[in-house]
């Protein structure tokens, strides 16, 4: 849905999604794919799936994450009057770009409003500009959202879906044909990530809502209402014309979405045709919800049922999406200008009004107002409120008579407004997939995320990055359990990185510890799952930091692998304690020292030896460590080895290290997490690299961004510190 | 059409701005105010709370050599250290009997492996007080135990009792207990930043009155010593700065407690925890540089009656008890395998399979009864993968609440190592727990915006409690309007509010609809809820199906998820904002209501009848 977002804002350039990133370009011109975080999560992944639940791509959204929804628009025109054979999906018509060495022109285009943006982001919060600095173009920064999403066009594969499928289907050319022509070019790639352009959908969307025909910033609500509507009406109108078996011209939906356009929650009521096999779209998201209106005259209480796709909810500060839930069911005065018209008694009378959910829907959508009309400005104004979301709902405003009324939700979407008001934004989701966690996608962006990440939009943190719309799909207390205990070790190891990233300073100093402590043991246990499952999850998790030369590797350190390979044993490894001994401390304080003087070398040599360096370790950390996992299964072995398996370890690993140190200048901002050892030193480099930041990134940014300004006339993303006021004017 | 709206203007401060987002880049001091008016007043049956006082604890700058994380990519993955708000332990030095005597209507002692499960405390309890549940404001209800402790180990054996390695050492002299061996403020570790006490330190301590109520305070990297007797309370007697670990956690034991010692322990972000001894202002460092778990510490309370041993709850869901005075040891999860099997057929039964399904029981990674008690830990269990938030023992010092992340209430028998009852939120995670001061009940509250009352007799959820606009993150009763058959409870949450609520027996027992919670016993008898069934849970817990019958009693219980309709619903019968923040911790004094929130607010609320210090001024 972000995905598409954006594409829209910026509405004359044709942009694409992506899903990979950080090709690292090791020469000037000579370009080396580097496996990027998301990649590395999917090496182990196997064949390609069916269903496309492990398709990756940049546009994908909470509506291709949804199994039915997206099952349903595959699969729905099922039996094709065009007489497609049965069983072989008409092939969409797509031209796969090749990976381009220079981005195409278009496509710079929609760089350039990333990268303005960014400057913009990184001039605020990087303070003061440094002058006579040399200015780093923000997408040559590796860890910046523009690099990657530059080095994901880069990389490819773009899918364009040249022309619609329409007629393969049977049906015209509408909203409900384009999204199922995305759908199916991502399910048959070949590949599991790539760009996807979804021009061609908007174009479609474009022309049916007038609405959206313009350079304005758009509301993803709004759009994701409107596309149900439209692919609702789409089928719909299919679905009468086949039975009629007349040749309906035209789509009606354009008509009726615009009516419906504006923001409401309930916005349809589309009972005409349901015919069998075209309500899906309804199965899956639609509710009814009662209003329940009693006549405080006659007391003659009145039901009226109406359907709703999704619940706009208002909000109110600290409070959580089950209160307001609540409120949205609260009882509700209807009096003064706003009296009830009261069948029994006659004319206006007041009334209590309540409005309950009688049917649940499968995928819950719930819409957080936080775009409110303010008299004193005549404009939308963004609420900040903190609204905390809970990974599990069940809902408490529904009727006595419901069907289920304990059922079980769990979230699985959250699209995310960037921006300090309703004119200006940028959207991203957050989509947690079937089998690889939480994945952010940020327009050509992807990247896997840990679970807690999702928390970081409840709308206290910094950023003006709140949640906007949160998808709840069904879901059993089973699954639930089950999912908790697959994710145990994930949990186990964000705390580890909790803990680490605040790990004092003292472990620098190597204290005369005991010779026990120099085993050093991961945090994973080793009889808790499959091995398969175990790689999955170091490496989903390992994944979500961008690259970087310290970057964490996946928090298991890298002694006990080195161990385990090299004496076969770790009896140890079975316990969570991760140590240091005195070999090590003494080693990474040279390392440090060593590391700061690196670190004052010149930037560009240090670019290039971390990238290279980069992947070595990734390599040698990914051998390391299925190694190691398979080494921990048969560990059974007595501390002495151990011992001495440990103390080898460290010297390989000071090797390994030493090798490191040039490129070892370091990122802040990702590489706290990880190991203890390598956040260690991350926070020894953090200075140093802290100030290059600074001076790299500032310089003239602002006033490029100015001169872009004019040239785009717009944004497409406003971010940085909320007291940062100028920089959106 | 729109047209394109003028520049926006953000209301500064009063949105967006993160409440966790402010840092402070220089460092401030304490603030007392006396804020007055219509909204810092409330109205309960008793009478009216009035705000004392709003002390306001500096949140400290981060440290100079740590670069501030500011990141402008709001979608920045970069992970932040935990923190948790303000919490406070309390303490009164002087000794005091508890405002009221819990006698149970009958002196039956338990039986931890009969079916009949009752829990009534001790009719000579004394100490149930000191665990009044999570608030520790039982500083002055505690005191009266102390060196009698012992006579309360006839009733509910002492933690590790049995095992001679673990028999506590006789102090001879109250006043000669051993103290921790570093000096804190002549400190060079790394860990401590700084250590800043009170000029006239000697002098406050010796002035103040017997009565008074010292607090312990901790807001992100600061830890203070405040005395809440003192007018100028914003002086805090001493305040420790560490480097870079938060200061999650922490409490007052209240055996050893004296005006020459007192013992704190620490919890810390990084895992590690110190004891310290803020009279001698010396401190020792457990589980240095996470050697034995490095995962932060959620919880941490001293062992009822104990003077040396205390349990800490770290995030990977490891429960660890350790020994204050002994180093750190290497937990070898190997040897458990070892003691386990002598520590009873439990520990055998979900030693397999605990750690893979975490749910059948708990995995000792270390038995309290094991025979090596040289070093920490004393004992380790393993409850699940998933953090713990908080645990609470029972006034009767045998039982222990834990809840976690993942929803899930545990009631584990922490003297034998056994986990008795596996309880699950509605939905979301369990963030705080306490038991009513007779023990017969346990209270939850999570992520559900809910209060859960479980009753332990009867194993089953006996009513809910919706009052809080959003998540519970507090619990405590107030010991002096709790009677034998009344019980009140205050609640705060991430919405600001207090919350407080009386609740009887006879109200619980109603049932709403039909009558599934008074079943007793056996999960089959139970209602089964329309979308799930207890057998179907058994089954995909561990996926060896359901456990026959007779095995119930010895097997821990996993009980179903209850749903809505046929459970009470209780109401509050007060609900106030106390803050303008997430409020975080709550206790009650004979005098007041105590709140905090993240921001390091402590509101002191007088009871009705209590003179506010403003009055007295006027």
């Amino acid at each position: 849905m972000a995905g598409f977002f954006n594409k829209i804002k910026s509405a004359s350039t044709p942009s694409t999604a992506q899903a990979t990133k950080d090709v690292v370009p090791k020469k000037k011109d000579e370009i080396v794919p580097e496996l990027t975080p998301l990649e590395k999560m999917l090496q182990n992944a196997g064949p390609l799936r069916e269903d496309g639940t492990d398709k990756f791509f940049g546009f994908e959204n909470a509506l291709f994450y949804s199994d039915l929804f997206r099952e349903s628009v595959i699969n729905y025109p099922s039996l094709s009057p065009s007489g497609t054979p049965n069983g072989s999906r008409p092939k969409v018509n797509v031209t796969i770009r090749p990976p381009m060495p220079a981005p195409p022109p278009q496509q710079q285009k929609k760089g350039i409003s990333n990268k303005e943006a960014m400057k913009q982001r990184q001039a605020i919060n990087n303070g003061q500009p440094v002058p006579g600095q040399p200015v780093v173009k923000p997408e040559d920064k590796p860890d910046t959202p523009e690099y990657k999403k530059k080095h994901a066009m880069l990389k490819g594969p773009i899918l364009e879906l040249a022309q619609e499928n329409a007629v393969g289907y049977g049906m015209d050319e509408c909203t409900f044909t384009g999204l199922k022509d995305i759908f199916l070019a991502v399910l048959q790639s070949s590949t599991r990530t790539g760009v996807l352009s979804p021009q061609r959908f908007l174009e479609i969307f474009k022309r049916d809502n007038e609405m959206f025909r313009n350079s304005m910033h758009q509301d993803a609500h709004e759009f994701y209402g409107l596309v149900l509507n439209d692919v609702i009406a789409n089928v719909e109108a299919n679905a009468r014309r086949l039975q009629e078996q007349l040749d309906i011209k035209g789509n009606s939906e354009l008509a009726h979405s615009v009516q419906t356009a504006l923001g409401s929650a309930l916005m349809n009521n589309m009972t005409g045709y349901r015919t069998p096999g075209t309500g899906w779209v309804h199965d899956i998201f639609e509710g009814v919800l009662t209003s329940e209106t009693k006549c405080l005259t006659c007391e003659t209480a009145s039901q009226r049922d109406e359907t709703f796709l999704d619940l706009s909810i208002d909000l109110e500060q600290h409070s959580s999406v089950t209160s307001c839930l609540r409120k949205f069911s609260a009882e509700e005065m209807l009096c003064e200008r706003n009296k009830f018209h009261c069948d029994h008694c006659g004319g206006l009378q007041e009334a209590e009004k309540r409005m309950k959910v009688k049917r649940l829907p499968k995928v819950l959508t719930l819409h957080l107002k936080r775009f409110k009309y303010t008299e004193d400005y005549s404009r939308l104004q963004k609420l900040f409120h903190r609204v905390v979301y809970p990974y599990h709902l069940r809902m408490f405003n529904t009727t006595d008579d419901a069907e289920d009324p304990d059922r079980m939700y769990e979230l699985y979407a959250v699209v995310v407004h960037i921006g300090g008001n309703a004119y200006h934004g940028h959207y991203v989701s957050i989509i947690k997939t079937k089998d690889r966690g939480w994945v952010l996608f940020d327009d050509e962006m992807v990247e896997p995320v840990d679970k807690h990440f999702v928390r970081n939009f409840f709308g206290d943190k910094p950023g003006m990055a709140t949640a906007y719309v949160l998808f709840y799909q069904e879901t059993t207390f089973e699954k639930v359990r089950e999912e908790q205990e697959r994710e145990g070790m994930e949990e186990v190891k964000l705390a580890t990185q909790a803990a680490n990233i605040a790990q004092d300073e003292s472990s620098d100093k190597p204290d005369p510890a005991p010779l026990k402590r120099q085993v050093t043991t991961p945090v994973v246990m080793p009889e808790h799952e499959s091995l398969a499952t175990l790689a999955h999850a170091a490496t989903a998790t390992g994944v979500p930091l961008p690259t970087s030369p310290i970057i964490e590797s996946p928090k298991i350190p890298e002694m006990p692998f080195v161990a385990a390979q090299g004496v076969g044993l770790t009896g140890k490894n079975a316990t969570k304690i991760e140590t240091k001994s005195r070999d090590d401390l003494k080693r990474e304080k040279k390392e440090r020292e060593a590391a700061e003087k690196a670190a004052k070398q010149a930037e560009k040599e240090k670019e290039k030896l971390r990238e290279k360096q980069l992947r070595e370790d990734d390599k040698k950390r990914k051998e390391d460590h299925m190694k190691a996992m398979q080494a921990r299964r048969n560990e059974q072995d007595e501390l002495a080895k151990v011992l001495e398996a440990s103390k080898k370890s460290a010297a390989v690993e000071e090797a390994a290290r030493k090798k490191e140190e040039g490129g070892s200048s370091g990122f802040l901002d990702r590489s706290k997490r990880g190991s203890k050892s390598m956040s260690k030193r991350s926070f020894s480099f953090f200075k140093d690299r802290n100030s290059s930041l600074d001076t790299t990134t500032n310089g003239d940014a602002p006033e490029k961004e100015k001169e872009k300004e004019k040239k785009t006339g717009r944004m497409s993303i406003g971010l940085g510190r909320k007291r940062s006021t100028p920089f959106l004017a | 059409m729109f047209v394109l709206p003028p520049p926006p203007r953000y209301p500064a401060g009063a949105y967006g701005v993160g409440l966790g987002g402010v840092v402070p880049l220089i460092e401030t001091n304490n603030t007392l105010s006396n804020p007055s008016g219509p909204e810092f007043r409330f109205l309960v049956g008793e009478g009216t709370y009035v705000l004392k006082e709003d002390l306001n604890l500096a949140t400290p700058p981060p440290h100079p050599s740590e670069a501030p994380v500011v990141n402008p990519n709001p979608l920045a993955t970069t992970p932040q250290p935990a923190t948790a708000g303000t919490k406070m332990s309390i303490l009164s030095l002087e000794s005091r009997p508890p405002p009221f005597f819990y006698r149970g209507p009958s002196a039956t002692t338990l039986s931890l492996t009969g079916g009949t499960l009752s829990i009534q405390e001790h009719p000579s309890e004394s100490r149930y007080s000191t665990e009044g549940g999570m608030s520790s404001d039982d500083g002055r209800a505690a005191s009266s135990e102390g060196p009698a402790a012992s006579t309360t180990f006839g009733s509910a054996p002492a933690f590790g009792e049995g095992n001679s390695l673990l028999a506590p050492t006789v102090s001879k002299d109250v006043n000669k207990k051993k103290k921790p061996k570093n000096n804190v403020t002549k400190s060079n570790s790394s860990f401590i930043s700084r250590v800043i006490v009170n000029d006239s330190l000697a002098r406050k301590l010796t002035e103040r009155p017997l009565d008074g109520l010292f607090a312990f305070a901790n807001i992100n990297r600061a830890f203070q010593w405040l005395d809440m007797s003192s007018p100028t309370k914003q002086d805090y007697l001493t305040k420790i700065l560490f480097t870079k670990a938060h200061c999650l956690c922490h409490d007052v034991n209240m055996v050893t407690k004296s005006v020459s010692h007192i013992d704190v322990i620490m919890g810390f972000s990084t895992g590690e925890i110190i004891w310290w001894e803020p009279i001698s202002q010396r401190y020792t460092r457990l589980n240095k540089n996470g050697i034995i778990n490095n995962t932060p510490v959620a919880e941490i309370r001293w062992i009822p009656g104990s003077e040396n041993l205390f349990l800490a709850a770290h995030m990977d869901g490891l429960l660890v008890v350790y020994d204050k005075e002994k180093e750190d040891g290497h937990l070898n999860p190997e040897e458990e395998g070892l003691t386990a099997s002598g520590s009873g057929s439990e520990g055998e039964l979900s030693n397999g399979s605990a750690i893979s399904n975490g749910i059948r029981g708990i995995r000792i990674n270390k038995s309290v009864h094991s025979k090596n008690q040289k070093t920490n830990p004393v004992a380790a269990w393993k409850l699940s993968n998933q953090r713990i938030n908080a645990f609470s023992f029972s006034p009767d010092n045998r039982h222990l609440a834990v809840v976690s992340e993942d929803g899930t209430l545990r009631v584990i028998d922490y003297l034998s190592e056994k986990l008795l009852h596996l309880y699950h939120s509605y939905y979301g995670g369990l963030s705080c727990v306490c038991w009513t001061p007779d023990g017969k009940y346990v209270l939850t509250g999570g992520q559900d915006d809910l209060i859960s009352i479980w009753s332990i007799a009867d194993k089953a959820l006996v009513a809910r409690c919706q009052g809080h606009r959003s998540w519970v993150s507090a619990l405590a009763f107030d010991l002096w309007r709790c009677d034998d058959r009344n019980y009140r409870f205050g609640s705060v949450g991430e919405d600001g509010r207090l919350c407080l609520w009386d609740f009887s027996v006879g109200m619980l027992h109603r049932p709403k609809t039909v009558a599934p919670t008074l079943h007793r016993g056996s999960v089959s008898s139970k209602f089964t809820a329309p979308h799930r069934t207890d057998t179907n849970m058994s089954m995909n817990s561990d996926g060896k199906g359901s456990i026959p019958e007779d095995e119930w009693e010895e097997n821990v219980i996993e009980h179903a998820v209850q749903p809505r309709a046929v459970i009470p619903m209780l109401p509050p019968v007060l609900t106030h904002v106390v803050d303008s923040h997430p409020a975080c911790w709550l206790a009650f004094t004979e005098d007041a209501v105590i709140t905090s929130c993240k921001q390091g607010h402590v509101r002191t609320w007088n009871r009705p009848g209590v003179p506010t210090g403003n009055e007295e001024k006027a």
